[in-house]
């Protein structure tokens, strides 16, 4: 519905791997999560969510990435964040403080490779 | 006739005068050959009937010519010179006389008529001549030429004589003049015009020749004369037979042989006026009757050609009424309430899609024919109207089904005719054809509700700009267009005015118009460069409709903190500019074709360096575009239009271009939108509705309102995810859904930015333990953050120290 802001699915194996762009606040979050949360299969290992698109987070944005972290590890999955260092949306974290809650990393590929890293 | 022309009356009158005078005296000289009474008493004397004939149609003046020749034919057979002047007068007075009485009366020489017959027997042939016979008879008795015992014989001779010669002459010669009014014989008539003659000539010989009294066999033969030929058969006819029965008598054979003189006299007498009586009366009867006859005849066929006339009126107006009610889809309809009879008109029957030989129109057929849920509706409006003996009945839109399943709306109309005692006795009414025009209707209602919907609901609140934006759709009836106008506050803080039109019309531009927008929209907030955007939609468009779908557009991005445009202008028009310092020009660019076409060629980008306070008008082709005008002379009529314009209040600029540029009756769409460049403000005071929607408005105004004052980017940055979080809360705590506003204030001073945002409302405690965190994010992007809770509302103030730019 809303143009503020846009997920896709870049690439779905045992890892799904999620595109965030544009911005997300009060008017998109709920929205948002019920359509990323959707995009993760049971069968899945987990989801990389890349943040390196989005322009704008707030509050709404981080219940919504700590309430699909919390729904996705209660099907035993996790969720890792990827976001460079000097982005928007770690500056926002590092605000709200919760760096340390959620897994987090620097590149799509390196997130890839937490997820499945403890099986290897 | 034509003498009279040539020659003067008297000379004209000598010629006919001595004529006349020349055939009174031959045909007294041969009838003096059948003198039975001395010299000059015959019993058939033609000159009075010439001499009468002569006056009637020629005038009595030529009584000098008679009177001569009177005198001449007398004169050897008188006594004397002065018997014989007398005789004479006698004889001119006779004819003139008749002459005089018949004109009196008149006559007329067609002897066509009962009364001519009548008058032509007792006055003249019978009253006149009583003046000859007397004064001859007398002259003879007087000259010693008779006794006095022969006085009553000669004066009786004399008299029928007289008499006779005008009743079988004068017919005879008035037919011969009047011969040409009479239509020739022609084919079996003549024939039957000879053998008539033949018979006629063959009993008169035989009658005559022989001894057999067969002379009355001719009455037969005369009356089919008469009942033939009328006068022009009849009159020659008894002129014959007259002068064979004179002849006859004269001889002595026949009918009259062995008779006294005065028998002979006598039973020609009769016979003659028998047969002139006969043929003048049956003739003159049968002519009356031919003529009524052919009078009722010409009426009957007037009556019949105007009843013609009449019908072929009438049935030139029904087809008129018929082709009327075609063009109208319009059908009329009559019930008689009391016999349960409808008729219905030609119209009707197609209107409901079923023929005349269907079978006959009830009211409950006619009312079976509507949907089942106006049936009920139907029935209602009429009964209410029979019952409240109302003439006026309320229109009633409808549907019916035809039998072919299709179903049409229908309008009707109807009135009641009422009968004396108020009851309603019929029904007459109209139904009209509404399907066509109620489809055009609601597509068009469609598209512009598509339209209307696609467009942006309400123009976004920037600061340091002001916006204003007409949408006015075609009018009904004609294409509604697919126009569109946007204005897009882009992540970098720049504003995008977008304004396009897309080719076509109807529900089908419209929503190519909404993919359109969406387009430019996701495009632009994707934070690439103007050229791009185009670029991107013009591809999109290209794979969408395979390049079938042409756009215009132009899309301008203004750096408010520049002031720069940057423009990209697909083959729509330019943009105007109006500047209070420099009044109206347009913004010209490199013009790049219109989007959507299968062609492929970077969007050329142009910068043009605006000042604060200048208007941009963004439009679409309907504001310069008439039929009779091109589009040069278009866009100077917007220019002029907008000339005394120039420091008009944006909102008003609008309306008052459309007013002087486009008619009421507009066959285009009209998209206006209008920006000016506000100067930045050290304050910025922002009023919000309670919706989640209107935070990213907030934020790209104190975006671009930081950015005017120069406050570095990730400082800005923080101060905006302070604000918007603060607004966040107010709207999901203060209100419930769909109330309340939101008043932001921010300044900036000694180096410090100040942002207030209060709400009326009353915050609530969360049910959600994660909406905690809106406070610790607004306290980690800022130095200091008070919440103040009171009856009132709530109030945030935070505030930041920013580093000072060189420039500020």
């Amino acid at each position: 519905m809303s143009d503020l802001a846009s997920f896709a699915v870049v690439s779905a194996d045992e890892v799904v791997v999620g595109f965030l762009t544009g911005e997300i606040d009060l008017s998109n979050a709920k929205e948002l999560e019920a359509e990323i949360e959707g995009a993760v299969p049971n069968t899945a290992l987990g989801m990389v969510l890349d943040l390196s698109a989005l322009t704008y987070l707030d509050s709404s944005g981080i219940r919504l990435l700590l309430s699909l972290a919390g729904r996705l590890r209660w099907r035993g999955q996790d969720l890792v964040l990827a976001t460079p260092p000097e982005s928007r949306c770690r500056r926002v974290l590092s605000l709200a403080g919760i760096e340390s809650t959620v897994l987090l990393e620097t590149t799509v590929d390196e997130a890839r490779a937490r997820l499945r890293g403890p099986s290897a | 006739m034509s003498e009279s022309r040539n020659l003067p009356d008297w000379r004209s009158d000598l010629v006919r005068s001595i004529a006349l005078g020349v055939a009174y005296y031959v045909a007294a000289q041969l009838s003096l050959r059948l003198a039975l009474v001395g010299e000059n008493i015959t019993p058939l004397w033609p000159p009075t009937g010439i001499a009468l004939v002569g006056f009637l149609l020629r005038g009595r003046r030529l009584w000098p010519g008679v009177a001569i020749a009177a005198f001449a034919v007398n004169l050897p057979i008188s006594a004397t010179a002065v018997a014989a002047a007398v005789t004479a007068v006698g004889n001119t007075l006779a004819p003139l006389v008749a002459a005089t009485l018949l004109l009196r009366v008149g006559f007329r020489p067609q002897l066509d008529r009962l009364r001519e017959a009548l008058a032509i027997v007792f006055l003249a042939a019978l009253g006149s001549t009583l003046i000859s016979a007397t004064v001859g008879a007398t002259t003879l008795l007087v000259s010693g030429a008779i006794t006095q015992d022969q006085f009553p014989g000669a004066w009786s001779v004399w008299w029928a004589g007289d008499a006779m010669g005008i009743l079988v002459v004068a017919p005879f010669l008035l037919t011969l003049t009047t011969i040409r009014e009479h239509p020739l014989p022609h084919g079996w008539k003549i024939v039957e015009a000879i053998a008539l003659l033949g018979l006629l000539i063959a009993i008169s010989f035989l009658s005559v020749a022989t001894s057999l009294p067969i002379l009355f066999l001719v009455f037969p033969v005369l009356g089919w004369a008469a009942w033939r030929f009328q006068q022009p058969g009849a009159a020659p006819a008894a002129l014959l037979i007259s002068l064979f029965a004179t002849w006859a008598a004269v001889e002595e054979r026949g009918l009259f042989a062995g008779q006294s003189l005065a028998d002979q006299m006598f039973t020609l007498q009769m016979f003659n006026a028998t047969v002139a009586f006969t043929s003048l009366f049956f003739a003159a009867v049968v002519s009356e009757r031919l003529r009524s006859r052919r009078e009722l005849e010409e009426a009957a066929a007037e009556l019949e050609e105007r009843v013609l006339e009449r019908t072929t009126e009438l049935s030139t107006s029904n087809e008129r009424l018929a082709e009327a009610q075609a063009l109208a889809r319009l059908g009329s309809w009559d019930w008689d309430v009391v016999s349960g009879a409808v008729n219905w008109s030609h119209e009707m029957y197609r209107i409901h899609g079923l023929r005349r030989d269907d079978g006959p129109i009830t009211f409950e057929r006619a009312i079976e024919l509507a949907t089942p849920e106006d049936q009920a509706r139907i029935q209602a409006t009429v009964a209410r109207a029979l019952q409240e003996r109302r003439e006026l009945i309320p229109d009633i839109e409808y549907r019916i089904i035809r039998p072919d399943g299709s179903t049409r709306t229908l309008y009707g109309k109807a009135r009641a005719i009422r009968s004396t005692d108020g009851s309603v006795k019929r029904m007459v009414g109209t139904v009209q054809d509404l399907t066509e025009r109620r489809e055009l209707e609601r597509e068009h209602r469609i598209a512009e509700t598509l339209q209307q919907a696609l467009l942006p609901e309400r123009l976004p609140q920037l600061v340091g700009i002001s916006l204003a934006a007409r949408y006015v759709p075609a009018e009904e009836g004609s294409a509604a267009g697919g126009d569109w106008y946007d204005v897009i506050e882009l992540p970098d803080g720049g504003v995008a005015f977008v304004i396009g039109d897309v080719a076509g019309h109807g529900t089908e531009a419209a929503s190519v118009m909404g993919q359109v927008r969406m387009a430019v929209r996701a495009f632009s907030l994707e934070g690439h460069a103007p050229g791009l955007v185009v670029g991107r939609v013009h591809d999109l468009l290209r794979s969408l409709y395979e390049g079938e779908q042409m756009v215009t557009m132009l899309y301008l991005v203004v750096d408010p903190t520049t002031w720069e445009a940057t423009m990209v202008n697909a083959g729509h028009p330019p943009p105007l500019l109006l500047d209070p310092g420099g009044g109206v020009t347009y913004l010209e660019s490199p013009t790049g074709l219109p989007v959507g076409l299968n062609w492929s060629l970077p969007y050329e980008e142009s910068i043009a360096r605006l000042r604060p306070g200048v208007a941009l008008v963004l439009y679409t082709d309907g504001l310069i575009d008439r039929r009779d005008v091109e589009v040069g002379e278009g866009l100077e009529r917007l220019r002029e239009a907008a000339t005394d314009k120039v420091g008009m209040d944006i909102d008003h600029l609008c309306g008052a271009l459309l007013e002087a540029l486009v008619p009421a009756d507009a066959s285009d769409d009209v998209a206006i939108l209008a920006a000016r460049l506000d100067p930045v403000q050290e304050r910025l005071s922002l009023h919000i509705p309670a919706d989640p929607a209107r935070l990213r408005s907030v934020r790209r105004n104190i975006g671009r309102w930081l950015s005017g004052h120069d406050v570095p980017k990730q400082d800005a940055e923080d101060i905006i995810l302070a604000s918007s979080e603060a607004c966040a809360n107010s709207i999901e705590h203060a209100y419930g859904p769909g109330e309340g506003s939101v008043d932001i204030e921010a300044k900036v001073s000694g180096g410090e930015v100040t942002i207030v945002v209060r709400d009326a409302g009353r915050w609530r405690t969360s049910r959600n333990g994660d909406r905690g965190r809106g406070l610790p994010l607004m306290e980690a992007c800022m130095d200091s953050c008070t919440l103040t809770r009171g009856d009132a509302g709530t109030e945030v103030l935070m505030q930041r120290r920013v580093p000072r730019s060189p420039s500020a």
